[in-house]
């Protein structure tokens, strides 16, 4: 099992949580390999800085490829290599633009494919039925296709802001059974179990 | 068959992400088509795929429809084991009559259940090769007198440690007392008694004609205990059918083309000896073929274009 696919609605925090992870993980700069939906492939180094300065945004679908980076975990007395995949962010209805919409499919073919999802959720928004962030059905769909597979979490992001702890609560009620992460992508909390977690499905 | 069903589910995968591009389609109801099809197109036993008798289940299981045909089969292989489990007790043993007869239209699956009859009664241990030699009339029946005998021995030479499928077998006894074809049963017959260690012998055709032959036959219907009914395919099943078909082929129907289909079905369905699966794959192939003369004259097709069935593809398809 070594393709780790990070999957969730828009703006929920993915790219910032794959890259804040790399870093967690001692790197300061990535190797992040672009697949567009239209099949080109292209390789980019950025610093972790940069790189969240560039690919994190405050307009939707900023994420309009898979981003990968590959990861070296310690497992025993060696490493192992993953890949992080960060990907388009999903949402409920269809969207206008086609090329979001190519890159919602492209999310969809990937998760067919993937052996270990982590699907990220605005824990601070799981209350808020207007939220654009707020629990949709794309979250239970992920939740029960991921759970055929070997490896799935949810990992409950923005735990630092408010409503963050109700929400995590609501959460848990919503998508039962799941293991659960509660994490702060940008403060960089609950990484370590999240790490323990892909360490433990890499061995 | 694990690799087809790989395929299959692929194609199918394939088209959801079409159908989400073109906003026909909305992520949540894509992932749960994703999830249905994950479930449905891999048989249970296509986990652990190893020995050929879990291939032939899953492959029966695979069929479209069928389920009373399913379940008569799951019967006898578990009525097999368990007498050869009482067998090697040394418990009292029914002895196997395995002879059977297949009752149903054209393109119901008589003979696809056939084949896969004759692996699973080879790995049961039942027949020592389990192939399946299809004969008709023409096969069994000769044209003077000794012919038919000959004949009829020659089949059942080829078909020894297998299954012996004639189809439309009321044809045998279609002549009255003085048509040879009276010979070719006895010679069967015969051969049951002969052989009934290594020969299976499967008498196929209508219902009704089967129902009538049988009863013009008295002797026959105690040599064959297993009598199974083929019904039509629903409109549904018959669609699922065309959109498996075509999936296996990296096709698909557009929902025009499926409404097309479904309106020639129905048209058909009405008549007597429809054909069932095989109308429908005459159909498709008809469509296939359309669908490539009218992609022609364009000069770069798309990936979407090369695998879409569209309505106009399918104008026609009944007389085809």
């Amino acid at each position: 099992m070594r393709d780790c696919l990070i999957v969730g609605k828009t703006h929920a925090g993915k790219t910032l949580f794959v890259l804040n992870f790399a870093q967690y993980l001692g790197l300061d700069n990535v190797d992040l390999i672009f697949k567009y939906p239209n099949g080109l492939i292209e390789k980019k180094t950025y610093s972790i800085a940069k790189a969240r300065r560039e690919l994190v945004g405050p307009i939707p679908h900023t994420t309009r490829a898979l981003q990968t980076v590959s990861i070296d975990l310690p497992v025993g007395k060696g490493v192992k290599r993953c890949f992080l995949t960060d990907t388009s962010g999903l949402i409920d209805h269809i969207h206008s633009d086609v090329e979001v919409r190519r890159a919602i499919a492209q999310t969809l073919g990937a998760i067919r494919e993937a052996d270990l999802i982590l699907h990220l959720v605005d824990a601070a928004a799981v209350g808020v039925s207007d939220a654009p962030t707020a629990l949709g059905e794309v979250d239970y769909q992920v939740a029960q296709i991921a759970q055929m597979r070997g490896g799935y979490a949810i990992l409950a992001n923005k735990m630092d802001l408010p409503g963050a702890v109700s929400g995590l609560a609501k959460l848990k009620l919503e998508l039962p059974g799941h293991r659960l992460f509660p994490i702060s992508a940008l403060y960089k909390r609950g990484f370590r179990e999240v790490k323990s977690y892909v360490q433990h499905l890499l061995c | 068959m694990v690799k087809r069903v790989e395929r299959i589910k692929y194609a199918q995968l394939d088209r959801i992400g079409v159908l989400v591009e073109k906003g026909e389609l909305t992520p949540p109801a894509a992932l749960a088509s994703i999830r249905k099809s994950s479930e449905s197109l891999i048989p249970p036993t296509a986990t652990n795929p190893g020995s050929p008798l879990e291939k032939a289940l899953a492959q029966l299981d695979g069929l479209v429809g069928l389920t009373e045909v399913k379940q008569l089969v799951h019967e006898i292989k578990a009525f097999i084991e368990i007498q050869q489990k009482r067998a090697r007790e040394g418990l009292a043993n029914e002895p196997l009559a395995l002879h059977q007869i297949f009752k149903g239209n054209p393109g119901t699956g008589k003979t696809t259940v056939a084949r896969i009859l004759g692996v699973i009664f080879k790995e049961l241990g039942v027949l020592s090769k389990g192939h399946l030699v299809e004969v008709e009339r023409a096969d069994l029946v000769g044209e003077y007198i000794g012919h038919t005998a000959q004949k009829t021995r020659e089949q059942i030479r080829k078909a020894l440690g297998g299954i012996l499928f004639v189809d439309e077998a009321y044809s045998l006894a279609r002549g009255g007392e003085k048509d040879f074809g009276k010979e070719s049963i006895d010679c069967l017959v015969k051969a049951m008694e002969d052989h009934r260690d290594d020969l299976i012998l499967i008498l196929a055709g209508y219902r009704e004609e089967m129902e009538y032959f049988l009863q013009a036959n008295p002797g026959l219907r105690s040599r064959f205990p297993i009598r199974i009914d083929f019904p039509d395919y629903s409109l549904e099943e018959l669609l699922e059918i065309a959109q498996v078909f075509l999936a296996e082929r990296d096709y698909y129907l557009t929902p025009g083309a499926r409404e097309e289909l479904a309106r020639q079905l129905l048209v058909t369905q009405s008549l007597r000896h429809s054909g069932n699966a095989r109308l429908v794959r005459n159909i498709i192939e008809r469509a296939m073929r359309r669908q490539a003369v009218r992609l022609s004259t364009q000069p770069n097709p798309s990936r979407d274009q090369l695998m879409a069935i569209e309505r106009v593809d399918l104008e026609g398809g009944v007389a085809a």
